[in-house]
């Protein structure tokens, strides 16, 4: 069994709320880009 | 088994129920594109014999090219093959703008590749099937088609090119 | 307390995977600049002609040995590291897993002939008609039927286990390592019948011709999950290694760690369509429910990437690391497998980003084989899995061979050299495809290409000058490290992370197989069973082979 330290518990990952944030936008702005790519050249049907 | 509840921290539940919701708006998005505004993934069209499609007299494929089925509308039969020099029949249409055209594109020996630069036509060709898809072209200019499925050591000066004329 | 002894002729059963890897890595990075000097307008193919006869030879070098064999085997002998290590116990049947491994290795040697006589040079995607010499198809089967027999070690060296201790949890590295192995073995299935059933037979001779697109679909029912197996050993040693090594983390969540690797069994192999989106011959309906099953596997990795990073920040907190990003510097960075694991996932973000733009169904006439997917693939698996395997040999080799690594300081510049490489290169790839730049293609020869595209050509070669110089000291600290005199002198510790949170509280049901792989395969037959009934029914064998290279 693992020993639990204090600070184990009281340890809240703010710093990979940050790391992801980033990560986030990232995602949103690239994607939204190609998404846009998509739109502009029209339909295939 | 009481012990055994899962336990997930808070900022991880949050960020999982984050992701689900961001996924779910990527899908509404893709899906207002496709069901929404026409832009679509090829579909079964038809089966065709490779060996045969760009030889015998029934086939359009034997002799490709435009057919004008209404004003402003038009089928595009197109061949693809490596043999003999890697090339599309035709190499080049002329259409005015604001035409739509249906592409019918086969091959009669490997797998090729076929996408209009500029536009949303980029689909697989494969022999035994044919691939259509339907391109609106408004802007004048010149588009050109090339393959994008390796299909030998000329696969790389395989393209033809469609003009818009004003 | 002592670490668990894994036998010397085990040690030097996994190093021996090691090995294969390396040298297949060594020639295969060969090519990987050439392709992309090519692009940049210094084409050294014209002086290679005795030897490699054009540009889609070389990238067939490449592919194949890159992306198959260096994978496959640098992953066979860390899972079964994982298994022995995690386990703490010897295999089973020792001499199931060799006759495994030497089933991969001729296999590799069969194919390789017709490789690198310009039999094959049918790029690693090998699509019919284009036919290959009958050697390379033999020589593919034997290394998928190898690694399914190492697999079936693997599986009995667990069952022996699971009879000497019935109530214990799985310890993660082995449990992950199986599920890997399981994953594989289920997926492999779809090429393996591509081979058995239409292409073998056809390149002996035996059948006039084939079905195209249902060659692809088989081909592609492996050929995403392949993506998995690749990936997963990474996440293993993100997962549980990584922690460690950065600054003494604890791995965060042992219950979503194991419950991702559940889903990415799960849903790894009915989504295959997502590679065929734009095919003719399967209906848009099935395309579209296998891109929201695509959706649904990014969200295993959402998890993995959370609980990574929070596994690496309570090192790092642990350690005086302050603020919402300045924690990063407190990580372990002068090791080398630390710099190496953690540049690959950084990367690895874009590539997920990349990948996630290829799954979203229509968004795919946009990329669709341009170059933008090598580029992504570049970042995934040329880097996050690769990248993250060099860290991983950076220890491993000292492991297993009780040599000290050599210049550690190299191994560091490596890895950032990759790093910084991998960016140009892909970042400029990425772009190029979304101009139109096709994938798979010596542009500097193409006819149609505009002069926008002239710089970002210029940068994949640079990109590619600066992987090869990256590549070139890995294979230097490889060789200087087994060939070195200095000795470490206690055996190097394996660097496991803990859980933590108290494994014994890891719900029992993600303990247990049945169920999962019974609603896997349900999973398989119904998202697949339709279209492959129809394919198969109507099924046209009207393709004769060609041989046009």
């Amino acid at each position: 069994m693992a020993k639990k330290d204090k600070e184990d518990d009281e340890f809240r990952p703010t710093g990979t709320i940050a790391v992801l944030a980033i990560f986030v936008v990232t995602l949103i702005a690239i994607w939204a880009t190609i998404y846009v790519i998509l739109v502009q050249r029209g339909g295939t049907l | 088994m009481s012990t055994q509840k899962m336990h997930i921290d808070v900022y991880e539940r949050n960020w999982l129920i984050f992701s689900a919701i961001l996924l779910v708006l990527f899908a509404t998005a893709v899906s207002v594109a496709a069901f929404g505004m026409g832009i679509q993934v090829p579909a079964p069209e038809q089966r065709v014999d490779p060996r045969t499609v760009a030889t015998d007299p029934s086939s359009p494929w034997s002799n490709p090219g435009l057919r004008e089925i209404a004003p402003g509308k038009y089928d595009a039969y197109i061949l693809a093959h490596a043999i003999p020099n890697w090339e599309y029949l035709p190499k080049e249409l002329t259409v005015p703008a604001g035409s739509v055209v249906t592409f019918y594109v086969t091959s009669s020996d490997v797998q090729h590749g076929f996408k209009i630069q500029n536009t949303n036509a980029n689909f697989m060709v494969i022999p035994g099937q044919v691939s259509k898809l339907t391109i609106h072209f408004d802007k004048p200019g010149t588009y050109n088609y090339i393959c994008t499925e390796y299909c030998g050591s000329g696969h790389g000066v395989m393209y033809g090119a469609i003009t818009v004329t004003p | 307390m002592k670490q668990y002894q894994v036998s010397t002729a085990e040690k030097k059963f996994i190093g021996s995977h090691l090995l294969v890897a390396i040298l297949a890595l060594a020639v295969g990075s060969l090519f990987g600049p050439l392709q992309a000097f090519e692009h940049a307008g210094w084409d050294f193919y014209p002086y290679l002609r005795p030897l490699i006869k054009s540009y889609y030879q070389g990238l067939t070098v490449h592919g194949v040995l890159n992306a198959l064999v260096w994978t496959t085997f640098f992953i066979m002998g860390f899972l079964t590291f994982n298994v022995i290590f995690g386990l703490k116990r010897p295999l089973k049947n020792p001499v199931l897993n060799k006759v495994g491994f030497w089933m991969m290795v001729v296999g590799v040697v069969t194919a390789a002939v017709p490789i690198l006589t310009n039999q094959a040079t049918v790029l690693f995607t090998f699509y019919p008609p284009l036919k290959a010499n009958w050697a390379f198809y033999v020589g593919l089967t034997l290394v998928v039927v190898g690694s399914w027999v190492e697999g079936w070690g693997l599986f009995t060296t667990y069952l022996a286990w699971r009879k000497e201790n019935a109530n214990e949890r799985t310890p993660f590295i082995a449990f992950a390592s199986l599920i890997t192995t399981l994953l594989w073995q289920i997926c492999t299935l779809g090429v393996a019948t591509e081979i058995l059933t239409m292409l073998l037979p056809w390149s002996l001779g035996l059948i006039e011709g084939v079905d195209p697109q249902l060659a692809r679909t088989y081909f592609w029912f492996t050929g995403h999950p392949l993506v998995y197996f690749w990936l997963l050993p990474a996440y293993i040693s993100w997962y549980a290694f990584l922690p460690k090594q950065a600054g003494n983390g604890k791995m965060f969540s042992d219950t979503l760690a194991r419950l991702a690797f559940w889903i990415f069994l799960i849903l790894s192999t009915p989504l295959g369509f997502h590679h065929q989106y734009v095919d003719p011959g399967v209906p848009p309906a099935w395309k579209f429910i296998h891109s929201m099953l695509t959706f649904g596997v990014f969200f295993p990795s959402m998890m993995t990437a959370f609980t990574v990073v929070a596994s690496l920040e309570h090192g790092a907190r642990k350690n005086g690391g302050k603020g919402a990003l300045a924690w990063i510097g407190k990580l372990n960075w002068s090791d080398p497998s630390v710099a190496a694991q953690l540049l690959a996932g950084i990367l690895f973000f874009f590539g997920g980003i990349g990948g996630l733009a290829n799954a979203s169904y229509n968004i795919n006439l946009v990329l669709h084989n341009t170059a933008f997917i090598p580029g992504h693939f570049h970042l995934t698996v040329a880097t996050g899995v690769t990248l993250s395997f060099m860290g991983i040999s950076y220890w491993l080799l000292p492991y297993l061979t009780g040599k000290k690594l050599w210049q550690p300081k190299w191994a560091t510049i490596q890895a950032w050299a990759w790093f910084v490489g991998m960016i140009i290169f892909s970042n400029s790839m990425h772009v190029l495809g979304l101009l139109g730049a096709p994938r798979r293609v010596p542009l500097n020869l193409a006819p149609y290409v505009p002069a926008e595209w002239n710089s970002r050509l210029i940068q994949v070669g640079i990109g590619g000058a600066i992987l090869f110089f990256s590549g070139f000291i890995y294979l230097l600290v490889m060789l200087k490290t087994a060939l070195n005199k200095e000795t470490v002198e206690t055996e190097v510790e394996v660097p496991v992370a803990e859980s933590l949170q108290d494994v014994s509280l890891t719900p029992e049901w993600l303990d247990r197989w049945a169920p999962w792989i019974y609603g896997t395969l349900a999973l398989i037959v119904v998202v697949y069973g339709p279209v492959l009934f129809d394919l198969i029914k109507n099924i046209s064998l009207t393709s004769p082979g060609f041989r046009v290279w």
